[in-house]
């Protein structure tokens, strides 16, 4: 059963990290894997395949070597089948098919040592070994002429450097998880709707706003309107540095869907470097009422609503006594 | 046209596009653009850098100080091997969009830059030129 979880998370993380057939494809074509390459590596299939046993030992006896390297060596379950798939890749090296089922192995093997916790420069060195113990059997078969043995061993190599190109990318890419939650956290907290008054809310935007922003933006304003049964809406934009056509069209967008729930969106704080960028790019604003600064379409909106902000030194005798 | 400086950012994911505009953003601000001008720069790469995004899938923004006639300018070179552009005319017209957007992208970073100048081919890619000169 651990198997099978095992599996669909390798393909998991397959689709999470775009990992597609073109993407492998790109991949090979990165490292330089031509036709060529594919028969030499035809040539020493069985030379590879006749020592898988000896090869994968000295991956396993480098890493034992480590201190580093103790989390997966002593854990029993994990190092057997760390080992497994280390023959298991050994043998498809040499089959000249790296397409996505391979590639979900070397996938698979790096979820692995990620759960291990091995670090990526312990990998890195127990595989270095093992290349040079693949490297040594293919100069022997070649003794009578080097350069070939050499040509043969680098295009072993490019494979060896596909394979490390996709277990880098996966651990760095669980890493980079963490990142990831806490930017989604970051971008839910700064998009906060204010009610300032009855059925008046306030709607700061400041930084980038990129696609999956702007959708949660536009959800949040929803919300809020329904839940506060707001008229009017004050959307300040004095902390948005740059807005191209996209940007313009999300808040445009937002505008018309927060109309259509029945309240008025005010937009301020449109500087006038991105005024002169939006009418060059020749977006039609039209519809978007707009007022220079957050100061005036909060007396807009305020006027909108019948409220009227009196000063206390102003206002009327009869609440002075 | 002499190059005097150049910077190379690839563009692959929506987050490129916003290190590409600061980029070009700090690059206009060291050669002495004003404000505006670097408002206008950072939303024409802004443009050129989501077409990337949008229609190739990948590619680069090459954003560089150049030198002509005594004159200096700041130059971006959008580039990418997607599928191309049909009919580069219609691409130019304004309102004119395959991709759902406002249509706005191509012509509006013309107007937003002095030097304009698109070349594509089906199946080969795209190559976007735009020039900025210091006054």
């Amino acid at each position: 059963m651990a198997q099978l979880g095992d599996q669909t998370q390798a393909q998991l993380l397959m689709r999470d990290m775009g990992l597609t057939s073109q993407n492998i494809e790109r991949r090979r074509q990165i490292v330089g894997l031509e036709p060529q390459d594919l028969a030499r590596i035809a040539a020493v299939k069985d030379l590879v395949l006749g020592h898988v046993e000896e090869l994968t030992a000295v991956f396993f006896d480098y890493l034992a070597s480590l201190d580093e390297s103790r989390p997966l060596l002593n854990d029993r379950v994990l190092r057997e089948r760390a080992r497994q798939f280390k023959r298991e890749h050994l043998a498809a090296m040499v089959q000249s098919d790296y397409g996505p089922s391979y590639v979900e192995q070397r996938v698979e093997l790096a979820i692995l040592y990620g759960k291990a916790g091995l670090e990526l420069r312990v990998f890195l060195a127990a595989f270095h070994h093992l290349l040079k113990a693949i490297g040594a059997l293919v100069l022997k078969q070649f003794e009578q002429s080097p350069l070939g043995g050499f040509d043969h061993f680098i295009s072993l190599k490019k494979v060896a450097f596909f394979d490390i190109g996709i277990i880098v990318d996966v651990i760095v890419f669980d890493r980079e998880r963490v990142i990831r939650q806490q930017q989604d956290a970051i971008r839910e907290l700064s998009t906060p709707v204010l009610q300032i008054r009855e059925r008046l809310l306030l709607l700061p935007i400041i930084g980038v706003i990129d696609t999956h922003r702007a959708r949660l933006i536009t959800e949040s304003l929803l919300k809020a309107i329904r839940a506060n049964r707001a008229k009017v809406v004050v959307m300040d934009i004095t902390g948005v540095a740059t807005i191209d056509s996209k940007v313009a069209n999300h808040l445009i967008q937002t505008v018309t869907a927060a109309k259509l729930m029945g309240a008025a969106v005010i937009v301020t704080g449109l500087s006038a470097d991105v005024a002169q960028s939006l009418v060059a790019l020749g977006i039609d604003l039209e519809k978007l009422n707009t007022v220079g600064d957050l100061q005036g379409g909060m007396e807009e909106a305020e006027g909108m609503l019948g409220y009227s902000v009196v000063s206390a030194g102003t206002a009327p005798a009869a609440i002075q006594t | 046209m002499v190059v005097l400086s150049d910077i190379t950012i690839s563009i692959e994911r929506e987050h490129d596009i916003v290190a590409a505009r600061q980029k070009g953003r700090e690059l206009a601000a060291r050669m002495g653009f004003s404000g505006t001008d670097q408002t206008l720069l950072a939303t024409a790469i802004s443009e050129v850098a989501r077409n990337i995004v949008s229609y190739a899938g990948r590619g680069t923004v090459v954003l560089s100080s150049v030198e002509e006639q005594g004159r200096r300018g700041l130059m971006i070179i959008a580039e990418d091997h997607g599928p191309g552009i049909a009919d580069v005319g219609l691409a130019m017209r304004d309102g004119y969009s395959t991709g759902g957007s406002l249509g706005a992208g191509l012509p509006g970073a013309k107007r937003l830059v002095d030097d304009f100048e698109l070349s594509s081919t089906v199946g080969t890619g795209t190559t976007v030129t735009l020039k900025k000169w210091l006054r």
